[in-house]
């Protein structure tokens, strides 16, 4: 081991004392911000992760839409299984619809499921609370969690469901006659939005509600694993789809909502890093401190025969060290409270009785957490470059120092 | 091979600071020679410049005008760095121990800067604090010793890499008179052991009398007795 790099250990942690205490005040620090970068990048990487999650449970990686309807689903569903990287592909078709429970209206978003198709692309059953998926006819419906609770109905109830088609038929004084309809089952996905109001159906039902024959909105496409959203979007468009039909990947789909939330992310970052960067100050504070204080020590190295290299060196390696202790302990910091997020969130809302507030607000049942390597790596990286800088003014000051100059301090 | 016939020749060392718009001339022209294994003493008043002229022999600091040589190579500062590690030991009046690191750690880090730390040198290094008289006090820290015994220490760190030449810069000036007195004849008789050639800076003629020559520095030169 060279001679700063030892010197530096044992300033940092002096022989036969127990506790270090300005060194674990320095590290303290450093690890305070890096276990808060980690935790709110987590936390913000989780609110990505479980929507995008949550889309790709319900919606595939990729979606097919189409400026026109799609006449010939089945045929282009076959064609895109064909291309590589493609596992499956179900067509739905939408809308929104009006439903009425004992006089009570709702306006949810419609979503109609080729019931055999399905299953290979989306795992909706997974999100089943009540009832079942597979009880789903052409003349039932699954509710999401809320609007159900809002309309008073659950797994057995009758609802009527009336469509834009209808309101067209009223106008050229046609009679028409409300669907009337059974809930088999009660889905909650855990996002408030989706829950709030969403309606399954069979793609035959929404097609008889919505007039389309047989034609359908789009295509839902469930990638192989390992096969990027992206470059499958590109594959798929690239395969020769008809005329007016493109894909996109769910990212497509929700560009602009993942920019913001990107943005945010990256702001929140940059600005928790000040909290690394003042806690570097401190440490390069309390290492310009120590060089004044070492003044004659670093003087005595000189006359040992020491470098001004080596002697900045040692107050380099301090400053690396103590970023690097504090970012391990801002890192264990981190993934405890991380592991710990929901009880200490659940804690702080019940000691301000905001429970119910709070979850509204985050729209998830549970908080989030995703934590990215890459975000940790760069972590890491920044907290030791950081450092780094924070050991080197300290380090340029010893260098500096002329031992002649140290030992007339006396 | 034989010795080099001296272990130091400084030939014409000048220096002088600046006060405000007055030069102080505190060397004009100091010659000195030191053969292996001479011990010699220089005396003078407070501020005569003694600690100037063992901080230009050491080549800590750069003269106005003038040679140094160690064992016959020519050295500036910027030379010296290299070499001083193996070259030559120091004392001083404040000790300069490591407050964080045990005597043993102290008496050993000439070596580690100059190379590393092998069994050989853990062995040596025991062997010295041992001829201190502080073969028990090893695992102690500064704090804990006493101004004499850690003189002792510094005393061992400095013959820690076998140099040929240790200058001490009025080692006993921290010491009362009986400490002082031990740490001295522990000094001389070392470097008479060891053959290494000694300039020991004292105001203590009893002390000075004990090396095979004195020399005064005045008016910035060096007169014998
Ligand atoms: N860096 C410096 N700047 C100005 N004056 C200095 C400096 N170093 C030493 N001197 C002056 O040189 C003289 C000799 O100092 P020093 O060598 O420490 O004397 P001694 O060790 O003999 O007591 C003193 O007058 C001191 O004030
Ligand atoms: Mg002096």
């Amino acid at each position: 081991m060279p001679w700063y790099f030892y010197l530096a250990l044992k300033q940092l942690f002096p022989s036969g004392r127990r506790f270090p205490f300005f060194t674990a005040i320095s590290v303290l620090g450093v690890a305070l911000g890096v276990g808060l970068l980690v935790v709110v990048t987590s936390v913000m990487g989780g609110f990505g992760y479980e929507i995008r999650r949550m889309i790709v449970e319900t919606e595939g990686e990729v979606q097919i839409k189409s400026r026109a309807l799609i006449a010939d689903a089945d045929r282009l569903v076959e064609q895109i299984e064909r291309v590589p990287g493609v596992d499956a592909a179900t067509p739905y078709a939408s809308g929104v619809v009006m439903i009425v429970h004992e006089g009570r209206p709702a306006y949810p978003a419609m979503r109609g499921l080729d019931l055999t198709t399905v299953g290979r692309v989306v795992n909706l059953s997974h999100y089943i609370r009540l009832g079942s998926m597979d009880d789903l006819d052409d003349d039932s419906v699954v509710l999401s969690s809320e609007l159900a609770q809002s309309l008073g109905v659950t797994v057995g109830g009758r609802i009527e469901v009336y469509s834009p088609l209808m309101i067209e038929k009223l106008r050229s004084d046609e009679i028409f006659l409300a669907r009337e309809v059974r809930v088999v089952g009660i889905l909650e996905i855990g996002h408030q939005q989706l829950d709030s109001s969403m309606l399954y159906c069979t793609v035959r039902l929404a097609q008889d509600l919505y007039g389309l024959g047989s034609s359908v909105h789009g295509i839902n496409v469930r990638a192989k694993s390992g096969v990027g959203e992206d470059e499958l979007a590109a594959r798929l468009n690239a395969s020769g789809l008809p005329r007016g039909v493109q894909a996109f990947s769910w990212m497509d789909s929700f560009e602009e909502f993942l920019w913001v939330l990107n943005l945010e992310k990256g702001m929140i970052f940059f600005l928790l890093l000040f909290i690394v960067i003042v806690a570097a100050f401190s440490v390069m504070s309390s290492l310009l401190i120590s060089v004044v204080r070492k003044t004659r020590e670093i003087g005595l190295l000189g006359a040992l025969g020491a470098r001004a290299r080596g002697v900045a060196a040692c107050f380099c390696v301090q400053g690396v060290l103590i970023g690097f202790f504090g970012t391990a302990a801002g890192l264990i910091l981190g993934f405890v409270a991380l592991a710990l997020r929901n009880d200490i969130v659940l804690t702080i809302a019940r000691f301000t009785q905001r429970e119910e507030a709070l979850r509204r607000f985050y729209q998830f049942s549970n908080l989030p957490a995703h934590t990215a390597p890459g975000d940790i790596i760069l972590i890491i990286g920044l907290t030791l470059v950081i450092s780094l800088f924070a050991g080197l003014i300290p380090a340029w000051r010893a260098a500096r120092l002329k031992p002649v100059e140290a030992f007339r301090n006396e | 091979m034989s010795e080099p016939s001296l272990v130091l020749q400084a030939t014409g060392l000048h220096k002088s600071y600046r006060s405000g718009d007055r030069q102080i001339e505190v060397l004009a022209g100091v010659d000195l020679t030191v053969g292996p294994g001479e011990s010699v003493a220089i005396r003078g008043e407070s501020g005569a410049g003694k600690s100037t002229l063992l901080n230009l022999l050491a080549g800590l600091d750069t003269a106005d005008a003038g040679r140094l040589e160690w064992n016959g190579v020519g050295v500036t500062p910027s030379s010296a760095t290299g070499l001083r590690n193996r070259f030559l030991g120091m004392v001083f009046q404040s000790f300069y121990l490591i407050p964080e690191l045990t005597a043993r750690d102290n008496v050993l880090m000439p070596r580690r800067i100059g190379g590393r730390i092998d069994a050989a040198a853990r062995q040596r290094a025991e062997q010295l604090l041992s001829n201190v008289g502080l073969s028990d006090r090893g695992h102690h820290l500064p704090t804990q010793l006493s101004g004499g015994e850690r003189q002792r220490v510094a005393l061992a760190r400095a013959l820690m890499n076998q140099p040929p030449l240790l200058l001490a810069d009025e080692p006993t000036g921290n010491l009362d008179e009986r400490t002082g007195d031990s740490v001295i004849e522990l000094l001389l008789g070392l470097c008479a052991d060891t053959r290494t050639s000694l300039i020991l800076v004292t105001h203590n003629p009893a002390h000075a009398a004990k090396t095979q020559r004195v020399l005064t520095l005045h008016a910035g030169k060096l007169h014998h007795g």
